[in-house]
């Protein structure tokens, strides 16, 4: 890797170091426990320039840079703080960046960079989360409008978000000569009438919580479709790769958090007459746990770098988000393993880690799904579905 | 205004230090490395002065290569250009005070901030030695900085109170925490920092007495914290205080 990339990341780290003095671990839990949004860091991060990396310069942004943004979020995870409104809000940017119009890139971007507006992304449905060509959510044509009903469920941060992105269908599936016809992106507005949310009861400690959404004859100007009517696939799928990067990222990090709070206190902690550190049936794992977060992070980093690039950034991002993911839970795991019955108490915050870290295998991906795009887009193999 | 601006690389506050067995220095694998927080609101003192009159921010450090990354952070904070005197050995505080003299000589600044103190050796002494060098007139603990023309007002913290100073420039000003809280360096200014001059210059092309007037010798590490001890009630606490810690 390329000298200048090496001192643009120690730069980032030692950013986020200062950052992270500011609004540490404890800040995050205590927006975590109250459902309250990381606003004050979330401004540090736009004042700072980095909520504009995926929008460009003409529009309030810091240049295009996939990146600079996976190396902020790995870094905000390694120190126990990172926001996942960063993940889907990255949907927005990118969406509106590569495939908006010239009146949305000057109203959304800038607000977008400062951090004054926030973008939460909706597309999972009760009967569509793996298999997305199944949403029902429809909106029809009424002349300068659209009108959109549907339901959404698991959608993160739209209280904390003053727009979403969401997929909705312009043809039926069933009226659809094709699946991939037909589906298209639209810019809500949290607060527009006849959208109701209701708040889930997802049981994971973070300071972004998942709704479930009614839209019910909500009016959506046709100035917010995004991209072509029926054709959002293009622009869909350019969004999702930057979002399964910034996962992954937000994966390496939390893993390196837990990783570090299980070697302090395997240093520390003694049992017999070394410190447990010593004992190989420790050690050991800790050492892989180490190696397999360096890989994903590597991974992670050469799949924001092909997209960069402009290439095909399918393959390398698949990957980075199942390495991530997987070692992100294996390492909590661990972490919590490390700890002994210590692990189990809310002091030592390690047992709460393990759901966030878990979700690293479902969300936004799960893991099948991303050894099924393997299999078949990368292997070759036949698909079962 | 042309100010100089001196940088330290300290380990950072948040680490937990070590001290090597031998008690020769500090056991540095897992040390991360920063700008001593007080040069840091050095370089935003200079920054500030800059935005407001114009003029260049100059940052200068004495160390090996590694210490690039501080300056690096310097300048993606928004310091104009930097130069970095490689010494490979480490330094007592009068060299280094005799190199910063050479380079003050030859960048000509109008003025050289610098943190009173570094973090990791507490010296407190490189400013007024660099003063009683250039024969520059200085201001050390410095909470509040003014200039008029090419007279400069500052407030020192002294014990128990506050002593404004006034004095003409060139001249030598020492930061004390209160003076301001330094910017994060944003990203637009981490992309331009790669772009920008850090000059190397080895430390014996200066012509400059490095021998070392001043020898560590050792290294102890404060003592390790007691158990604490629980006690039943406010009696027994006040009894305790009194006939045992004998603090009341
Ligand atoms: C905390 C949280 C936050 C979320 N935030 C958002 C958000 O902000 N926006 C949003 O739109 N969505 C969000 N989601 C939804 C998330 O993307 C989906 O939950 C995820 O994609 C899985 O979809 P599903 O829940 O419908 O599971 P299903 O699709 O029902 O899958 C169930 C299981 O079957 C497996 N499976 C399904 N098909 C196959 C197959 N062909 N081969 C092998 N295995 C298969 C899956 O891998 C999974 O293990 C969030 C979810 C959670 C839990």
């Amino acid at each position: 890797m390329s000298q200048e990339f090496d001192s643009e990341q120690s730069l980032i780290e030692s950013f986020v170091r200062r950052l992270a003095a500011k609004y540490d671990r404890r800040y995050w839990l205590q927006c975590a426990k109250t459902g309250q949004p990381l606003d004050a860091l979330w401004r540090e991060l736009g004042k700072a320039g980095f909520l504009g990396a995926m929008a460009p310069e003409q529009y309030g942004g810091s240049g295009v840079s996939l990146t600079r943004l996976a190396i902020l979020m790995e870094q905000l995870g390694n120190h126990g703080i990172p926001p996942l409104l960063l993940v889907v809000s990255v949907m927005g940017a990118v969406a509106i960046a590569k495939h908006g119009t010239e009146e949305q890139k000057r109203r959304y971007l800038p607000p977008l960079a400062d951090g004054s507006e926030r973008f939460c992304f909706a597309i999972t449905e009760p009967d569509a989360g793996s298999n997305s060509f199944r949403i029902r959510s429809l909106a029809r044509r009424d002349g300068d409008h659209y009108v959109l009903n549907g339901q959404k469920v698991f959608i993160s941060g739209v209280d904390q978000s003053e727009h979403m992105l969401v997929v909705a269908r312009t043809i039926a599936a069933d009226s659809a000569s094709d699946k991939r016809e037909g589906m298209s992106l639209f810019i809500v507005d949290t607060n527009a009438p006849g959208l109701t949310a209701h708040r889930m009861d997802t049981q994971i400690l973070m300071p972004e919580g998942q709704f479930q959404l009614f839209f019910d004859e909500v009016k959506i100007p046709r100035a917010n479709l995004v991209g072509e009517e029926g054709k959002a696939l293009r622009a869909m799928f350019d969004a999702l790769n930057p979002e399964r990067i910034t996962a992954a990222a937000m994966g390496v990090g939390i893993g390196r958090y837990a990783l570090s709070k299980a070697v302090e206190y395997a240093r520390t902690r003694k049992v017999f007459n070394t410190p447990i550190g010593a004992h190989q049936g420790l050690a050991h794992p800790m050492a892989i746990a180490k190696t397999e977060l360096e890989m994903a992070s590597l991974m992670t980093h050469r799949a924001a770098e092909v997209f960069d690039a402009g290439g095909d950034a399918g393959m390398y991002a698949n990957m980075a988000k199942y390495a991530a993911g997987e070692t992100a839970a294996k390492t909590v795991d661990l972490a919590i393993q490390v700890h002994g019955g210590s692990g189990f108490m809310g002091e030592t915050d390690v047992i709460t880690l393990w759901p966030l870290a878990r979700l690293m295998r479902t969300a936004p991906i799960s893991r099948e799904m991303i050894l099924n795009y393997i299999g078949e887009h990368v292997l070759g193999l036949p698909r079962s579905y | 205004m042309k100010i100089l601006v001196p940088v330290k690389r300290v380990p950072d506050p948040a680490t937990t230090i070590r001290v090597l067995p031998d008690g020769s220095g500090i056991a540095t694998d897992n040390v991360k490395w920063v700008i001593n927080p007080f040069d840091e609101i050095a370089i935003e003192e200079a920054l500030r002065i800059k935005e407001k009159q114009g003029g260049e921010v100059v940052l200068v450090a004495v160390g090996q290569q590694t210490w690039q990354e501080q300056l690096r952070t310097g300048l993606a904070m928004g310091a104009d250009r930097a130069i970095l005197v490689r010494s490979e050995a480490a330094l007592d505080t009068l060299a280094i005070a005799r190199l910063l003299a050479k380079i003050a000589e030859e960048q000509k600044p109008d003025i050289i901030i610098l943190g009173k103190q570094a973090i990791d050796d507490d010296s407190n002494q490189v400013g007024q030695m660099l003063a009683e060098m250039l024969g520059w007139p200085q201001a050390t603990f410095a909470s509040k900085v003014e200039f008029q023309d090419r007279k400069c007002t500052v407030v020192r913290e002294v014990d128990g109170g506050l002593e404004t100073v006034a004095f003409d420039l060139p001249a030598i000003v020492t930061t004390d925490l209160r003076l301001n809280e330094p910017r994060y360096a944003s990203l637009p200014g981490i992309m331009k920092a790669r772009k920008k001059e850090l000059k190397e210059i080895p430390a014996d092309s200066l012509g400059v007495d490095l021998t070392p007037k001043l020898k560590i010798k050792k290294l102890d590490p404060p003592p390790k914290r007691q158990a604490g001890r629980k006690v039943a009630s406010v009696e027994e606490l006040v009894q305790v205080l009194h006939n045992e810690a004998k603090v009341i």
